[in-house]
């Protein structure tokens, strides 16, 4: 037996249909078929998506908030220390921008795959395949003076980036292989490479650990203080938001590239290549990844061994374009604010118990509440008008 | 009205179906700007207008798809609320919309009796009985088992429009049911309108032809830019009333043009073969030639290869067999690209799919395919200034509305999407322009522009290749006519030596009389 509401809406006789719904709940009145619609809007204004962007992020803070509640602690007080390990004090923040470094670098990486439309998902790949690349040219070119040593190893790093990546492009537009799937997979394949090299070719005489030896101090990327880890790569990570700036922005690469994410159909009829369109931007995006392997790698940990790369940052760079919604400029923003998170969780592990893990909590909620928002701001709630009699 | 008698069974000539002060506004635009329009039992009712100019808005709200913002329908003299198509069926009103609601693998009964059935079951026989007899008493010639995705396009109108019919439904609206037809199906089709009529249905037909309207309505109410202009009576007006009713001034009913002064061929096709493997259709051994200085329109029914030719020319896809020329380079296997660079103008069908990049602004697209020209970049980077000077020329020049070169092109109507390829199309003095439905939607005005540029263009000496659904178009722009039926050109003659029958004949793919039934 279904038991009535006492005084169920639907139940009341309307005494006046012209005022139909002006004594109702406004809920009742929002799930009234046909009361209320959603429309598409022809085009949004990119301020809404900066509000809606906006909008996104507040709900995150309340649904952590709550999450902080269940855990038993005040979200004031862990708000505050994950602030205070992020961005409380100088040593904090300058930790922050060595934690954004590589982020930036693989932001950027997948931003730009993505503009192109090409779902480049192996930046984790990319990014051990750039050190690997480092590594080779330390270790098969030591006699070069330290600055030609520099750039080459760069180079190598940008190249074996870019060859990883050029993999899953080739069977892409060879054989319309999913570039999802290769990326993916490719990830695992070069994990297990880098196992093979770390116990076998490359491996360290001195240690039965999987690991190279320790790179000679001469190839340190030099450091802007002497009380941080914060090196020469993060100035590199922001030359490269600029260089891919100005490459979507300013060049026909970029202009074709961006043709193809937006209407392959359309960008091939107007003689676009498709395929080299294609395989160029998988190789842009490979090699940012790999360089910054080849940041880490000289900047911080000047060996490999088994955790290199354990931070996934290849990972995390596509949460960082998606929630930077592809903009170069944005992913600086994003990468400093996810590399706030994850210094100031230690933190607030420390002084209030909460799990470390919250971060990835935080970065999963952002990133569907931002790509939620991002489709909601091309739509419009409508009060359809009724008409009685 | 108010007074209409309970049972239902009023006599013709009352009002069946009223919309009252109809008011409906899309961002930007208002559809319908306090409709008024009644359509009376058992006529034929034509809603004519351009594109855009508020029919098919009317029509869906008619139907339920759309609520008005304000104002009211009626049905009977009593209000009507209508939330859904679902309402309306309910209300005894069908609607047969342009893109047709079937389900491809399924049989003609299937489909007729999708959302019909109540029962767990599916019980066919009684709706293969209606649906035979029905064929029957109106000579359609349709197999109730054949598979829908196999029928003619014609074929499965008519099983949307019995699909409709089988609801049960007073009143049928047609939303441009003849785009899709020849002339003998059009024909067909409006015999058996007619009789329906005179068997009591009531009909709203939704078009923008002129012609349609006379032959087939009882009245005609004329929409433009979301108002009524009036409702007459087909029989007191005549087609030029009519047009100077749907655009507001006199239009020219005839495109002036002098004689063509032919040249070389730009355009040699010789007997290619195209598979369909990307469904857009197939070529099977097609030859065609146009010279430079004249306009070869090509007739025919959508989907006999018009697509598939398209593509062989300006590159995008390759036949299997046979050669293209253009302008005396072998082309057959040369990407887009280098093509574009023979000096081939391509405006193609779908402009929305095919000839632009919507979230693109309006400068990009004007330059979109010739980025990599001297004009437009140096080594790779973009020349923007130059770009923003040739922009501005072309919106000066070729009119395009829009607020700034920087606007998204989303955001600007049909025509001026049109307008915005012509622009790109024709800068650079093109030798050979391939155009496909290059008015299809478009307003008067932008219709009457684009074929005027391309009469310029052909009289400058470019060659045209002009593909099209819209006879009136292919008669009144073309040099020569070729008709493509299944992949090849069954026919070639000049407009003056033929008539609009014998070019519906040869689209039907008839030598004679006979049209596919057996």
């Amino acid at each position: 037996m279904s038991e009535q509401v006492a005084d169920a809406p639907q139940d009341s006789p309307r005494p006046d249909d012209h005022e139909a719904g002006a004594g109702r709940d406004p809920l009742s009145m929002l799930f009234q078929p046909g009361a209320w619609r959603l429309e598409r809007r022809l085009h949004t204004r990119p301020v809404y998506e900066l509000y809606a962007t906006l909008i996104a992020l507040a709900i995150t803070a309340v649904i952590i908030g709550l999450l902080v509640i269940i855990v038993g602690v005040s979200p004031l007080d862990a708000f505050a220390s994950l602030y205070e390990g992020a961005f409380g004090n100088r040593e904090s923040a300058l930790e922050t921008l060595v934690q954004a470094t590589p982020l930036i670098l693989t932001g950027l990486c997948a931003a730009i795959a993505f503009r192109a439309g090409v779902w480049n998902i192996g930046g984790q790949g990319q990014f051990i395949a750039g050190a690997i690349g480092t590594w080779w040219v330390y270790d098969t070119m030591p006699g070069l003076p330290a600055p030609v040593l520099f750039v080459a190893m760069f180079a190598g790093a940008a190249v074996f980036g870019a060859v990883w990546a050029t993999v899953a492009s080739v069977l892409l537009v060879r054989y319309g292989t999913n570039e999802i799937l290769t990326t993916v997979m490719l990830n695992f394949v070069i994990d297990s490479g880098l196992s093979w090299l770390l116990s076998g070719p490359w491996q360290a005489n001195d240690t039965p650990y999987s690991q190279t030896e320790r790179m000679v101090e001469s190839t340190f990327l030099p450091r802007f203080f002497d009380d941080s880890r914060l090196h020469l790569g993060f100035a590199l990570a922001l030359v490269m938001v600029a260089v891919v700036h100005f490459l979507v922005r300013r060049t026909t690469l970029g202009f074709e590239l961006r043709a193809i994410g937006v209407n392959k159909q359309a960008a091939s009829y107007k003689g676009v290549s498709v395929g080299a369109a294609i395989i160029a931007v998988m190789a842009i995006s490979g090699a940012l990844a790999g360089l910054a392997g080849a940041g880490e790698l000289l900047g911080l940990h000047h060996r490999i061994n088994f955790e290199f790369g354990g931070q996934a940052v290849g990972f995390t760079g596509i949460i960082v374009a998606l929630v930077a919604r592809l903009h170069p400029a944005g992913v600086i923003v994003v990468a400093v604010a996810f590399a706030g998170l994850i210094n100031g969780a230690t933190q607030m592990q420390v002084g209030t118990g909460i799990p470390a893990a919250l971060v990835d909590v935080i970065e999963g909620v952002a990133l569907v509440l931002v790509l939620l928002a991002a489709v909601a701001c091309r739509y419009r709630l409508r009060k359809i008008a009724h008409h009685h009699g | 009205m108010a007074d209409t008698d309970q049972s239902g069974a009023a006599a013709p000539g009352e009002n069946i179906l009223v919309a009252e002060e109809v008011t409906k506004v899309f961002p930007g635009v208002v559809a319908n700007d306090s409709v008024n329009v009644a359509i009376r039992r058992a006529e034929i009712h034509c809603l004519l207008g351009e594109n855009g100019a508020g029919k098919t808005t009317l029509a869906d709200i008619l139907y339920g798809v759309y609520q008005p913002d304000e104002g009211r329908v009626l049905l009977e003299g009593e209000p009507l609320e209508l939330n859904s198509p679902r309402d309306a069926i309910e209300a005894g009103i069908g609607m047969v919309h342009q893109h047709f609601e079937l389900v491809p693998p399924m049989s003609v009964i299937e489909n007729v009796v999708i959302g019909t059935q109540a029962k767990q079951w599916l019980d066919l026989t009684e709706a293969r009985r209606r649906l035979e007899e029905f064929f029957a008493d109106y000579d359609v010639e349709i197999d109730p088992d054949a598979e829908v995705g196999r029928l003619s396009v014609g074929e499965q109108q008519w099983v949307e429009i019995f699909k409709t019919l089988y609801f049960g439904v007073e009143i049928l609206i047609l939303d441009e049911p003849t785009a899709v037809l020849t002339p003998q199906g059009i024909d067909e089709l409006f015999r058996i309108l007619r009789r329906m009529r005179d068997e009591g249905l009531t009909i709203i037909l939704i078009t923008h032809k002129l012609k349609e309207v006379m032959d087939l309505s009882d009245r005609v109410t004329v929409l433009r830019r979301g108002k009524v202009v009036g409702t007459v009576d087909t029989a007191d007006v005549d087609q030029r009333d009519l047009a100077r009713m749907m655009v507001g001034r006199e239009v020219l009913m005839q495109a002036d043009k002098a004689a063509s002064n032919v040249g070389e061929p730009v355009l040699e096709v010789e007997e290619i073969h195209l598979e369909s493997d990307t469904g857009r259709g197939s070529l099977d051994g097609l030859s065609i030639t146009v010279g430079s200085g004249e306009i070869v329109g090509v007739a025919g029914v959508s989907g006999n290869g018009q697509n598939a030719l398209f593509d062989a020319v300006v590159g995008v896809r390759h036949p299997e067999t046979g050669s293209i020329r253009i302008t005396g380079q072998d082309t057959t296997e040369s990407a887009p690209h280098r093509i574009a660079t023979l000096g081939v103008a391509s405006v193609p069908a779908d402009r929305i799919a095919q000839g632009l990049m919507m979230d693109f602004s309006v400068k990009e697209n004007l330059v979109l395919g010739n980025q990599r020209e001297r004009q437009f970049s140096r080594a790779g980077i973009l020349n923007r200034g130059q770009i923003d000077a040739f922009a501005a020329e072309s919106i000066d020049t070729y009119e395009i509305k829009t607020p700034s070169a920087s606007q998204i092109t989303r955001t600007l109507s049909g025509g001026n999407l049109q307008k915005i390829i012509m622009a790109r199309e024709l800068s650079g003095q093109p030798q050979l322009i391939v155009a496909h439905q290059p008015t299809r939607g478009l307003d008067i005005a932008a219709t009457e522009y684009v074929r005027r540029r391309l009469i310029q263009e052909r009289d400058r000496g470019a060659g045209v290749l002009l593909m099209s659904e819209d006879l009136d178009e292919i008669f009144q722009l073309s040099d020569r006519i070729a008709v493509i039926y299944d992949g090849r050109i069954v026919a070639v003659t000049e407009p003056d030596a033929t008539t609009l029958e014998q070019i519906g004949m040869h689209m039907a793919g008839a030598s004679d009389t006979d049209r596919g039934s057996q």
